[in-house]
């Protein structure tokens, strides 16, 4: 058994070993807020946070991720109310089809630890990896700036 | 009602409400046919051609099916015979398509079956034990190779031409000899792929003993599944129930069934009743799902000194790859569009839809008016420069005019194109930029479009219908047939809902896209859904209204004619004073007395006349939009590459439902459009995908996003609900061209093939050098 420390909550999981934690995520404890559009890394759709980092879970063993921190999208929020990047991508008009939006939210997330300010390339190098079909990124820009002086505010 | 109401969303018409759904995309809670999982669910996984062209002579799956964990395996055996096809109503000789091949495959990928497994791993493994044996016949893969005489015959169409489509007024002849100036120009657009990021999926389960099948599919049109799949599979339609959830873009892919959806359901029915799921893998969704036309437009126009344009003549070819799918219309969409831009008497353009041994064409975006936009804006600009004269000047002497009938008799009422661009050029700074920036290899260019609300492709009407359901503590639930992909349409539905019903947008509660649930619809296509869709929900909503002041009429002893909600009142129209609260209003309607349930109906059907296809004729939609777009480049001569600093875009959309989403739309076209310009570019070699990931088919990412300026024109259309129209395709329509002729202001050089690529910038500008030598 291997655990693994997902949202803040411990699962005991059996592993085979070769699994990935974006199938272990969706398949095994049925977390299918994190999405995969191509599953060979190229999309970013499957990004979850792990020790604040933004990582692909496509190309992550879920036995590598044992002892650390990994946060999801349904774990980004208290539970109660909307995390400052759900909320501003939800008052931006950053999401449409919203398929990309879990894995666009988590690199968002991970790059606001970083800085609450984030310049225009720095949000534009720290999403590359995440596709959007639908929005030509231009609201995502903007709600990652605003989630930025939100949490910048409240102090996150 | 259990939650508060938001007085914010009160009149939510015009304001930038979140979208309904939107806190189940931000959390991750919103389920898409790509969650869906059931107890025993299994794994389907398509049997597919590895040839381009050839005859089945066997297919043996005796091994495969002795494999342990196989579950079913299915083959043109276990179908009727049946075809399907998406033009069935104009083209019935275009249906062409076997939900399983039997005799005969026609590109790499084509489905001649499906197992059915435990797992991936398993029904991968099936599918290599299976022994088919092909004869592989000659293919073609160029399409006007295609198209001569002796070339391999793929169906029965003679020459391979699957559509002939004349498109012919006037005197061409004539009007050519009358112009001053007359121009050939050939260009070439390529064949792209849609991407939306939840790939093709579907869930189908077969009631053995009650034989019915429920299809979940990530569908942009559910009530046309239901249709193909009672045909092909010999079932009424009340048996077959078609279910979308939450869909992950669409853009023209999932309009149409795939063999994997009539798949799913007979794995379903050969193994018992379990659910059968198949997922399209990334590669399967660019190999063998649809693709845009790649199309050659061929032009000879002509025009007066003063800038009259006299006559527009051509041909054009549309690669259609092996099966018909949406192509006719396709193509006729890429032709007709031009009647709805530019006031033209004279016109004459042929088209060929083309099938070759390439994978199949279908819609997309934008429905071939990226194409024809591409090519018919550049050969405008190429015109307008024959003559001396400002592209502008050119296009604003010829544009069609509100409340005018065009030569082919499409009624356009609404018509905002002329402020389009007055507004677009202005914001640009068009006059100040224009040809003054060439010392920096700046340059501006513009490109004009039009697009429908909405066309016919349903049997001969293409309604839709909603109902609103008004329960006693106030909530109001929206019923719509129309299938939400993610552009909002639930969201401009629900806005539509509550500003006629009089309510906060807070209170409704929409449910889309269920064909046992929900009325008919013909689904999210030709930018159809505000409109249409709006029209019938604007009715429902207006019927329950209505339900509701019947009784408080009868209650208070007044005339109905005097009531109204209005901002969650109800209130005297005489003196404009509340009478009570929209709560208080419903406890009256189901209290002891009155007990009446208020259930709103609307349909909506709009007013066109259908389209004869052997001449171009007809008018196809109840509204038409309009837009102009702007696009300001810099060249860089030594490395070719072309940087877009600024794009405007002014937008005829009636009226904004929500300008955030408007917004939305217009940033994800341009995108799209940005991409299709420079790199997107799906290749073949001898029929197959040669860049079937994201790797090698690129997309546009977040580095290098192009800044918007957006400029909504409100032209209050008298036809659409709340004077709205339509506007997801059109702002995609004209991008390739205001950046080819940015790029012609900027450096001199003509792009007159997409993608415009540094090499083939570079290879412009050597040549031009080497003209101006001599």
């Amino acid at each position: 058994m291997t655990t693994l420390m997902i949202n803040k909550t411990k699962y005991e999981v059996e592993l085979k070993g070769h699994e990935t934690l974006l199938e272990v995520l969706r398949d095994k404890l049925g977390l299918t807020g994190t999405k995969t559009s191509c599953m060979e890394s190229e999309c970013g759709a499957c990004v979850v946070n792990i020790d604040k980092k933004a990582i692909l879970s496509c190309i992550t063993l879920a036995k590598d991720v044992e002892e650390k921190e990994v946060t999801t999208i349904e774990g980004l929020s208290d539970g109660e109310t909307l995390h400052p990047a759900q909320q501003a991508f939800l008052d931006k008009g950053a999401a449409q089809c919203g398929f990309c939006i879990p894995g666009m939210i988590m690199s968002s997330n991970a790059l606001l630890e970083k800085t609450h300010t984030p310049t225009q390339e720095e949000m534009e190098y720290a999403l590359d990896g995440n596709i959007c079909r639908c929005t030509g990124y231009i609201k995502i820009f903007e709600a990652v700036r605003e989630a930025g002086q939100v949490m910048k505010k409240k102090g996150h | 009602m259990s939650t508060a109401i938001n007085k914010e969303y009160i009149n939510p018409v015009g304001k930038s409400v979140p979208k309904i759904d939107g806190k189940g995309i931000v959390t991750g809670q919103i389920k898409y046919v790509f969650d869906v999982s059931f107890p025993n669910m299994l794994v389907g996984k398509m049997i597919r051609s590895p040839h381009p062209h050839a005859r089945i002579i066997s297919i043996d799956t005796s091994k495969a099916e002795k494999l342990p964990g196989v579950k079913a395996i299915v083959t043109a055996k276990d179908t009727h015979g049946i075809k399907f096809g998406s033009n069935e109503y104009f083209f019935p000789h275009t249906v062409d398509q076997q939900a399983l091949e039997g005799d005969k495959v026609r590109y790499i990928g084509d489905e001649i079956g499906a197992v059915a497994a435990i797992d991936e791993e398993t029904a991968e493994k099936a599918i290599s034990l299976i022994d088919v044996q092909y004869e592989v016949l000659p293919a073609v893969f160029d399409m006007v190779e295609a198209m001569k005489p002796g070339a391999p015959q793929i169906h029965t169409a003679m020459n391979n031409i699957a559509v002939i489509l004349p498109v012919n007024f006037g005197n061409v002849e004539r009007a050519l000899k009358e112009s001053d100036y007359v121009r050939e120009d050939v260009f070439y657009s390529q064949a792209a792929a849609h991407c939306a990021m939840e790939p093709h999926v579907c869930v189908g389960q077969f009631e053995n003993f009650s034989n019915k099948i429920t299809l979940w599919s990530s569908s942009q049109a559910p009530f046309k599944c239901r249709e193909a799949l009672a045909k092909c599979l010999k079932m009424d339609l009340n048996d077959v129930r078609v279910i979308k959830l939450a869909v992950g873009g669409g853009f023209g892919g999932k309009l149409e069934m795939l063999p994997m959806d009539f798949a799913s359901c007979l794995l379903s029915k050969k193994c018992g009743g379990l659910p059968v799921k198949i997922t399209y893998t990334r590669e399967e969704e660019f190999a063998f799902s649809r693709r845009k036309h790649g199309m050659l437009y061929k032009l000879k126009s002509g025009v007066k000194k003063d800038g009259t344009l006299m006559a527009i003549s051509g041909e054009v070819i549309a690669d259609g790859g092996a099966y018909c799918s949406y192509g006719p219309t396709v193509m006729a969409a890429a032709i007709m569009r031009t009647f709805m831009v530019y006031k033209i008497k004279n016109f004459r353009i042929n088209g060929y839809r083309v099938y070759t041994n390439n994978p199949i064409s279908g819609a997309i975006r934008g429905f071939g008016g990226v194409q024809s936009g591409f090519s018919i804006e550049s050969h405008m600009d190429l015109l307008a420069e024959g003559i001396g004269m400002d592209p502008v000047e050119f296009r604003l002497k010829n544009i069609t005019e509100p409340n005018m009938v065009t030569v082919n008799k499409m009624y356009l009422t609404s018509n905002g194109l002329r402020e389009c661009i007055e507004k677009a050029i202005v914001a640009a700074d068009w006059k100040g930029k224009r040809g003054k920036q060439k010392h920096l290899c700046r340059g501006i260019g513009i490109g004009i479009a039009a697009d429908v609300m909405g066309s016919k492709m349903y049997k001969s009407h293409e309604s839709a219908g909603s109902i609103l359901k008004v329960e006693e503590d106030g909530s109001v639930y929206l019923f719509t047939g129309a299938a939400d992909t993610g552009q909002g349409s639930n969201t401009a539905l629900s806005q539509i809902a509550a500003q006629e019903l009089g309510v906060s947008y807070s209170r409704i509660r929409c449910k889309s896209g269920d064909t046992e649930i929900t009325p008919f619809d013909t689904g999210s296509f030709a930018s159809r859904v505000t409109f249409i869709s709006g029209n019938a929900t604007k009715r429902a909503a207006t019927d329950a209204k209505k339900q509701i002041l019947t009784i408080i009429a009868e209650e208070l002893k007044t005339n109905i004619e005097d009531l109204d909600i209005q901002a969650e009142q109800v209130i005297n129209k005489k003196d404009n004073k509340a009478l009570m609260t929209f709560d208080k209003a419903l406890e009256l309607c189901y209290s002891f007395n009155y007990g009446r349930q208020i259930i709103g109906r609307g349909s909506y059907n709009p007013k066109t006349t259908p389209v004869d296809f052997r001449t171009g004729e007809g008018n196809v939609s109840g509204s038409y939009g309009f837009e102009a777009q702007i696009a300001e480049v810099e060249v860089n001569k030594e490395t070719g590459e072309v940087k877009i600093l600024k794009m405007w875009d002014a937008h005829d959309i009636g009226k904004a439902i929500n300008p955030q989403s408007v917004e939305g739309q217009i940033e994800g076209s341009i995108a799209m459009g940005i991409g299709y310009t420079f790199y997107e570019d799906l290749k073949f070699k001898n029929g197959r995908v040669v860049n079937p990931n994201f790797a090698n088919y690129r997309l546009p990412k977040s580095i290098g996003t192009v800044p918007i300026e957006t400029i909504m024109i409100e032209t209050n259309d008298p036809e659409g609900p709340f004077g709205a129209k339509g506007m997801g395709e059109a702002s995609l329509l004209p991008t390739s061209a205001a950046i080819a002729n940015a790029i012609h202001d900027a450096v001199g050089i003509r792009m007159k093939e997409l993608p415009i690529t540094p090499d083939k910038v570079l290879k412009a500008l050597k040549e031009k050098e080497l003209a101006e030598k001599k």
